[in-house]
């Protein structure tokens, strides 16, 4: 075993820090988040330059064929910037989407608009009564007609939906079971959006599918694959969110540290209270475990095992979590009353995290999960 | 020992049920139950102006000045009643605060001019303690009133006055004699409108504006406004945190929000079941309570100055790191119950205006906010970490 980063991992860091470091500050961030998309087009067009949307595609269709390790790598970087670009959404949920259907035509008009950052896809599976996409049920519907399919139907808080170039869909086409996937441009006539700021400043969309044509080529997922297609996305994109997690937890740390080393109160700095530093280093205890489980479901996305990825992944999900609300709260702590005001940066993270924890399944969700899966 | 509630306890908790079941329209309920941050002005005043009518407003005070002398237990279970019928937060600056110390210290000119607005809700105030260099270590505070003639000249900077912005006066804690740390801070009454007197908001983590930094440039303050003798202002801030000791647990708000997460629970759906019914939450609901049950016994035997092995002072910390504790695992739980849908930022317009539909039941707004902003409730009132040091001090000598 090896953990240490490969030359072109070091690039990949370096460049990626440099980047937080001098583009991703705090008031560019709330900009971002006032602008109707919710987050910045010049950081999007930027990661396209670097090739960060193509990271995980495959060469074939204008990717960089790197692998999950690779994207950790990036999104704990951008993490640490509070980086609200929809690359995990976009490139890694429905990119994966795309990049294991078996509609060859498809994938590869879009992939390489994907990788390029021209097109930018989110996903509308969950529905009104689900609490993720796992336990969703889907009650949209396509209707065969001759052509393709007419769709109707509402997906509820769709993330990004409201700046997508295109849609991937789930429906049950009538008469069959299990749902397929379609993929949609959202000028398709017939679907209207209501679109809603979240927390951490980006926005979703409730998405209504009303007679919508759905040609043949739309097909990306039939009812045989659609649901182990889903079940792979979300388990990627479920990491490269941890990744971007732990990037949030290590910018807690650093911002919480130097603020304890200059403010002062009863003549002497914070740092001097043993209190605080004893929590300092609770939150960096938290932060190495939850780091050590990227690591074990890093692994187990590199195995074929499906059972044995939901595992670790549902145990990242869990670890990451609870170390991040508790790193991210602590922090707040920490600071004082200044952490809890919109003019700094860690109550800020505390909401990124906040809704990182809802994402995919929440705590609960996923550590049932994993009682389900004990032996 | 008696461990009942009396009969005559029991019957002023109906009349006050009734008294609110009666004034309360499902609009102001409505608003009060979101738990925005800060809540609806209008609602408060409206309300403190009801509640006074019925001579109910000041619960807290002297009745020679107003209050409705009522028992310690009876203020508990009136609080309890309010919060749990719904009914506007008072403004706690002016009714809780500075009301009982004018009461207590301040000249009959003062208490002439200011006791009855505060009554009628007509006049509301923030609390200027903290400043920038001062927090924990208030007692560091820089803001200096300097005898000019009939008047003080104030020259300072505030932070965290809550509701600086919409508030008639502020009490305020400032140096009248610069040569010493704890003695010569004097407690100030100060009109906001007064020259000279600048608010900035502050944007707060829940996306609202709650608080406001208050800049004094050259106020000038008629000398009669110091409360009290000057130098005493530790005794009177003293005095008002006796006054409150058992506030700091929020425990009428901690019942409520019990009742939300039922709520919440029973409205949202877990595997096509309610929530409410899911053995896992009903564990994590039961434990809360269990907390919260623990904290209102708490609670009453401080109110019922039961005998202690430990120091009074070590008990009501006891109460404020408990209870906002529980502050933030309650309103965690209610984020949680609520799933992905608690993301949802709304603004306070939509939150009041309750734009309720299928997808997005009434229950939703409001609910992350509460949470967002109850992180503060570990800092303010004196922060965890600071309680723990006097706990530790006073129970122990350490
Ligand atoms: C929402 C909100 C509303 C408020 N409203 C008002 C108001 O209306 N009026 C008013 O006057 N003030 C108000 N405050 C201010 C509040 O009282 C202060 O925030 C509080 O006293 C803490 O001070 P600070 O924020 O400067 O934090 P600091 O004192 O700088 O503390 C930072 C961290 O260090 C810790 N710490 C400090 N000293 C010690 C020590 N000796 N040992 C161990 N740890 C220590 C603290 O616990 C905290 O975790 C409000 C604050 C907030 C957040």
């Amino acid at each position: 075993m090896d953990f240490d980063f490969s030359d072109e991992q070091k690039m990949l860091t370096d460049s990626a820090a440099r980047y937080v470091r001098e583009r991703c500050d705090l008031d560019s961030r709330r900009k971002a988040a006032k602008t109707p998309d919710g987050f910045s087009r010049q950081h999007w067009a930027h990661f396209a330059q670097q090739g960060w949307q193509a990271l995980t595609l495959p060469e074939a269709h204008g990717g960089l064929g790197l692998d999950m390790v690779d994207m950790a790598i990036l999104m704990e970087e951008l993490g640490r910037g509070l980086v609200a670009e929809p690359l995990v959404d976009s490139t890694i949920l429905c990119g994966e989407l795309l990049v294991s259907s078996r509609n060859e035509a498809v994938a590869s008009e879009l992939l390489p608009l994907l990788a390029s950052g021209d097109a930018l896809l989110a996903l509308a599976h969950r529905e009104n009564d689900g609490r993720c996409e796992y336990d969703t049920q889907v009650t949209a519907r396509a209707k065969p007609v001759e052509q393709g399919w007419i769709l109707n139907g509402s997906k509820h808080q769709v993330f990004y939906g409201n700046a997508a170039t295109h849609l991937v869909v789930s429906a049950e086409i009538s008469g069959e079971m299990g749902y397929n996937l379609f993929v949609l441009d959202v000028t398709s006539p017939g679907i209207t959006m209501d679109v809603y700021p979240l927390i951490d400043g980006t926005r979703a969309a409730d998405i209504h599918f009303s007679e919508v044509a759905v040609p043949p080529s739309a097909q990306i997922h039939s009812a045989g694959s659609a649901a182990k297609a889903m079940d792979s996305a979300v388990n990627n994109a479920i990491v490269a969110l941890s990744a971007a997690a732990l990037g949030s937890m290590e910018a807690v740390m650093a911002m919480t540290a130097d603020y304890l080393k200059t403010r002062e109160q009863y003549g002497q700095p914070l740092a001097k209270f043993q209190a605080l530093k004893h929590r300092m280093a609770e939150m960096l205890v938290e932060t190495e475990q939850a780091r050590a489980m990227l690591f074990c479901a890093l692994a187990a996305l590199q195995g074929s095992d499906m059972q044995e990825r939901r595992h670790a992944v549902s145990g990242l999900k869990v670890l990451m979590a609870q170390a991040g609300l508790f790193v991210a709260g602590q922090g707040i702590q920490l600071h004082g009353g200044i952490g809890v005001t919109e003019e700094y940066a860690v109550g800020h993270h505390y909401k990124a995290l906040m809704v990182f924890e809802k994402r995919f399944g929440d705590s609960d969700f996923h550590l049932a999960r994993r009682a389900q899966l004990l032996t | 020992m008696n461990l009942q509630l009396n009969p005559e306890d029991l019957a002023f908790r109906d009349e006050v049920r009734a008294f609110l079941k009666a004034n309360l329209s499902p609009e102001v309920i409505y608003r009060s139950r979101t738990e925005v941050h800060p809540p609806n002005e209008d609602d408060r005043r409206w309300w403190n102006g009801v509640l006074n009518k019925k001579g109910w407003a000041a619960p807290s005070w002297p009745k020679q000045y107003g209050g409705p002398g009522w028992t310690p237990i009876q203020r508990h279970l009136f609080e309890m009643e309010c919060r749990l019928a719904g009914a506007p937060e008072l403004r706690w600056q002016g009714l809780r605060l500075i009301g009982p110390v004018i009461c207590e210290f301040a000249s009959e000119a003062l208490k002439k001019r200011y006791l009855p607005p505060i009554l009628e809700g007509t006049e509301q105030w923030a609390q200027g303690f903290s400043e920038p260099g001062a927090g924990s270590d208030l007692a560091s505070l820089k803001t200096t009133a300097l005898l000019e003639g009939d008047e003080y000249v104030v020259n300072g900077q505030k932070l965290w006055t809550t509701e600086a912005g919409y508030s008639e006066l502020g009490f305020f804690l400032v140096r009248t004699d610069t040569t010493s740390k704890h003695g010569g801070i004097s407690m100030l009454i100060i009109d906001m409108k007064s020259p000279g007197v600048t608010v900035r908001p502050i944007e707060m983590i829940n996306g609202d504006v709650s608080t406001y930094e208050v800049f004094l440039d050259n106020v000038r303050v008629p000398k009669g406004n110091l409360i009290g003798e000057p130098g005493s202002a530790w005794t009177q801030t003293k005095f008002l945190l006796a006054n409150e000791r058992t506030s700091s647990a929020d425990i009428d708000k901690a019942q409520g929000d019990l009742r939300r997460i039922r709520d919440i629970a029973r409205k949202t759906q877990k595997n096509g079941r309610p929530l409410l019914e899911d053995p896992v939450f009903r564990q994590q609901l039961a434990q809360l309570e269990l907390e919260v049950e623990a904290l209102d016994w708490a609670v009453l035997r401080v109110l019922c100055n039961a005998p202690s092995h430990h120091p009074v002072a070590a008990s009501a910390s006891v109460l404020k790191i408990r209870g906002s504790q529980l502050q933030h695992k309650l309103t965690r739980l209610a984020v949680d119950a609520l799933g992905l849908r608690s993301l949802r930022l709304y603004s306070r317009e939509d939150a009041f205006g309750a734009s309720a539909s299928d997808a997005w039941p009434e229950l939703v707004p409001g609910v992350m906010v509460d949470h967002l902003y109850m992180r503060a409730c570990t800092i303010y009132g004196g922060a965890t970490e600071v309680q723990k040091n006097i706990i530790a001090k006073q129970a122990f000598g350490l």
